[in-house]
């Protein structure tokens, strides 16, 4: 500070730095400790946002996702926390309780119908009076007739009489023997849906049907995940001539119809298991066992064939993300390439991977129920919301509730899936949503 | 394009040899012999059948064998729903029965449902748009066998009785089962072809035709309609592997005579040349089907350049 340098010369045009030098010099009060007000401007106003907040944030205010969401987590609970509370099995017969309607009249009021419902000879009686009164008289084949109506009439007559004596049907199913113990001040659970024709609680088995069709649907689209994932991201990574190679395998694999294969590798696969698990015995037996011999060959055929998409659309992205400066400056640093994958790529595309893991839920229950409804899913005497929709299909005119009920659930359940898959869609990528 | 459609060919090719292998190897994992049931044949048959399939040679003979077969038309024979009966003229019988209930379900589905979406898409935001978005995200999560189950309950006897709740060929009896199975179809088209509308309708041609002072219909139609169309047709060759599949469930809710029906049939008697033969024939067809409209969907779109992957 002291020796100056020299000013430079008159009517040269090179800058006076002295000042700016000196800008940059330090004085004592700089390294004073800081005011306390000082100190505030660097607290942060508010957190920063990152991208999962943001994009719950989304979610949140999409009503319809919500919704859905919502819709979601009841059904799981009916499904999972369900069969706990219901005191009934899936595969338990209750005597006495089949064919039940998810109604029921109470004891007096089957017993005020009885009463006011005419036996066939009190129709006869009531016919001859009638004939009297006309001056005829009827022979025995008109007494067949009108005792044989009388008989066959029951069901439409009781509705009538129903209507009459103001007898209304009460909510849920129970069996008369379950009326008269309920009437003797035991707690008796109500056949919510009813029963089916071996006297199975049908809500149970509504319960475990779409619990299985959830399991089902993540696990499967978990395999989906697990194997498009790696499929996609080798392909996308390495590129040149092994994608080539890859992406021919995959365009073979996406023109051969998933339905149909699906459906004969279940029921190859399906024979053999079941086969092995006869003649073996030890822990994959045991396994195969539990799990059934359908389900099991549904996975694999999940695993062989519906890969496809979800590899496409991560080799997408991968191309695209391999070209950033991170990735060549991961590889300048020396990293390998399974590692830039793990560490750089995936978690880059982890909105495209959620997304499509999401949609792939909904077409794996489709799936599952389509096989089950063809006979070729889940084996008894685990049920299926697809194989109750097809045992009801027999009596569709008397019980139609039994094929409305899992229906219902499983629609519903698709729907919700999809719907929470496009507001994920719409959170993570606010670009693609039209 | 001759390139193209070569190329095209001879991989439609390759995947039919594939599934016709795959079905092989797979029949050949079943454990035992596939002609023989709970009740075996006379041993007379079982020996012809052997000998006309080669199971008493090595595997590779055998699969020759089978190829060489399969090549002349020869898918062996029914051995236990129709004894002996060639799975060939089971085909032949059935096939045309569920084509026709295809080809009717895709052509209301299309007719309906590319409507529907321009409706949607011209009128965006509208009560109408959210309206048909509701309608078509519900059809899609309906399995078919759930609208087909419903319609039954409901038109045949349920609540109304318009129509015969069993298949008899009569043009009454052709509506529900047509219905059920376009139904998702026609969703599908209609969110489709509404996505790909608004897509056409903001471009830039669409403004010049508009500012030129043309009508909103011929705008719709004769220019935004053709663009709007085209992922549209992509979307068809997959949607006939889809129709002849739903086909399945449909035939068996409506005790149709068609050839999905008696697949399922096949499928849960373990008829084994039968799932065989069937498998092979749907597949090969709906590969060539899917083949037809990649190679049209060139031919309709002339910027998409031939024989190279966009």
């Amino acid at each position: 500070m002291a020796d100056k340098m020299k000013k430079a010369k008159f009517g040269s045009l090179q800058l006076d730095v002295e000042d700016v030098i000196s800008w940059s010099e330090l004085t004592n009060a700089d390294f004073a400790p800081a005011s306390s007000q000082e100190k505030e401007n660097f607290i942060q106003d508010r957190e920063s946002v990152s991208f999962w907040k943001d994009a719950g944030r989304r979610f949140r205010k999409n009503t319809v996702a919500m919704v859905a969401l919502v819709i979601l987590i009841l059904v799981a609970l009916f499904a999972f926390l369900g069969p706990v509370i219901v005191p009934y099995g899936y595969d338990q017969f209750i005597a006495g309780s089949e064919n039940l309607h998810p109604w029921h009249y109470t004891l007096e009021d089957q017993e005020k119908l009885a009463a006011a419902q005419m036996t066939p000879e009190e129709a006869w009686a009531k016919a001859q009076e009638e004939a009297a009164a006309q001056g005829k008289t009827l022979g025995p084949v008109d007494k067949a007739k009108i005792m044989a109506a009388a008989k066959a009439s029951g069901g439409a007559d009781t509705d009538e009489l129903r209507k009459e004596l103001g007898i209304r049907a009460r909510l849920f199913g129970y069996s008369n023997a379950e009326l008269q113990r309920k009437a003797a001040g035991e707690s008796v659970f109500p056949h919510v849906f009813g029963t089916d024709k071996f006297g199975r609680d049908i809500m149970v088995r509504v319960m475990i049907g779409t619990r299985v069709s959830m399991v089902v649907g993540l696990s499967a689209a978990l395999l989906v995940l697990v194997i498009g994932a790696l499929y996609g991201s080798i392909s996308g990574y390495l590129g040149g001539k092994v994608d080539a190679v890859m992406q021919r395998i995959v365009e073979i694999i996406y023109s051969i119809p998933e339905v149909l294969v699906i459906l004969l590798i279940a029921t190859v696969i399906g024979d053999a298991l079941t086969s092995y698990v006869n003649s073996h015995s030890g822990f994959i037996a045991d396994m195969a066992n539990v799990l059934g011999a359908n389900l099991i060959s549904m996975f694999i055929a999940f695993g062989l064939l519906y890969w496809v998409t979800m590899s496409r659309i991560i080799r997408g992205q991968i191309l695209q993300l391999k070209q950033q400066e991170y990735v060549t400056a991961a590889r300048a640093l020396g990293a390998s390439g399974p590692r830039i994958i793990k560490k750089h790529l995936l978690p880059n595309c982890i909105g495209q991977i959620v997304v499509t893991t999401c949609l792939q839920i909904p077409s794996a229950i489709f799936l599952e129920s389509f096989l089950s409804f063809l006979g070729v899913g889940v084996s008894t005497p685990m049920t299926s919301l697809g194989s109750m929709a097809s045992e009801a299909l027999g009596g569709m005119t008397t019980y139609p509730y039994r094929l409305l009920f899992p229906a219902l659930i499983l629609s519903i359940m698709i729907l919700s899936f999809n719907l929470v898959g496009d507001g994920l869609r719409d959170a993570l990528d606010p670009k693609l949503k039209k | 394009m001759a390139k193209y459609v070569l190329k095209r060919v001879l991989m439609a090719l390759f995947t039919i040899f594939l599934v016709a292998t795959l079905t092989f190897f797979l029949m050949k994992a079943v454990p035992g012999n596939p002609f023989v049931s709970e009740k075996t044949p006379p041993q007379s048959v079982l020996d012809a059948l052997n000998e006309k399939y080669g199971l008493d040679q090595p595997l590779s003979v055998q699969y020759f064998k089978y190829m060489s077969n399969l090549l002349r038309g020869d898918l062996g024979v029914s051995v236990k729903m129709q004894k002996n009966y060639p799975v060939i003229s089971i085909i032949k019988e059935m096939f045309p029965v569920s084509a026709k209930i295809g080809a009717f379900a895709l052509l209301w589905a299309v007719l309906v449902g590319v409507p529907l979406g321009c409706l949607a898409a011209y009128n965006r935001g509208t009560a109408t748009d959210s309206t048909l978005r509701v309608v078509c995200t519900v059809g899609i999560s309906m399995p078919s066998f759930v609208v087909a189950s419903l319609l039954l309950i409901v038109f045949c006897g349920g609540v109304v009785g318009w129509f015969p709740s069993i298949f008899d060929g009569s043009p009454r009896s052709y509506v529900l089962p047509c219905f059920s199975l376009g139904f998702y179809p026609m969703c599908y088209i209609a969110r489709q072809s509404r996505a790909a509308m608004l897509d056409a309708i903001n471009q830039e041609y669409i403004k010049t035709a508009r500012a030129k002072g043309l009508k909103t219909g011929k705008i719709i139609f004769k220019h935004a309609l053709r663009n709007a169309l085209i992922p549209v047709l992509t979307y068809l060759g997959p949607q006939v592997a889809f129709t002849l599949c739903g086909g399945f469930v449909v035939e068996k809710v409506f005790t149709i005579g068609g050839l999905g029906r008696y697949f399922v049939q096949s499928v849960s008697n373990r008829d084994y040349p039968v799932i065989m033969g069937t498998t092979i024939f749907l597949a090969s067809f709906i590969i060539i089907m899917n083949l037809l409209v990649d190679i049209l969907y060139k031919v309709v779109d002339p910027r998409i350049t031939l024989g190279k992957e966009s």
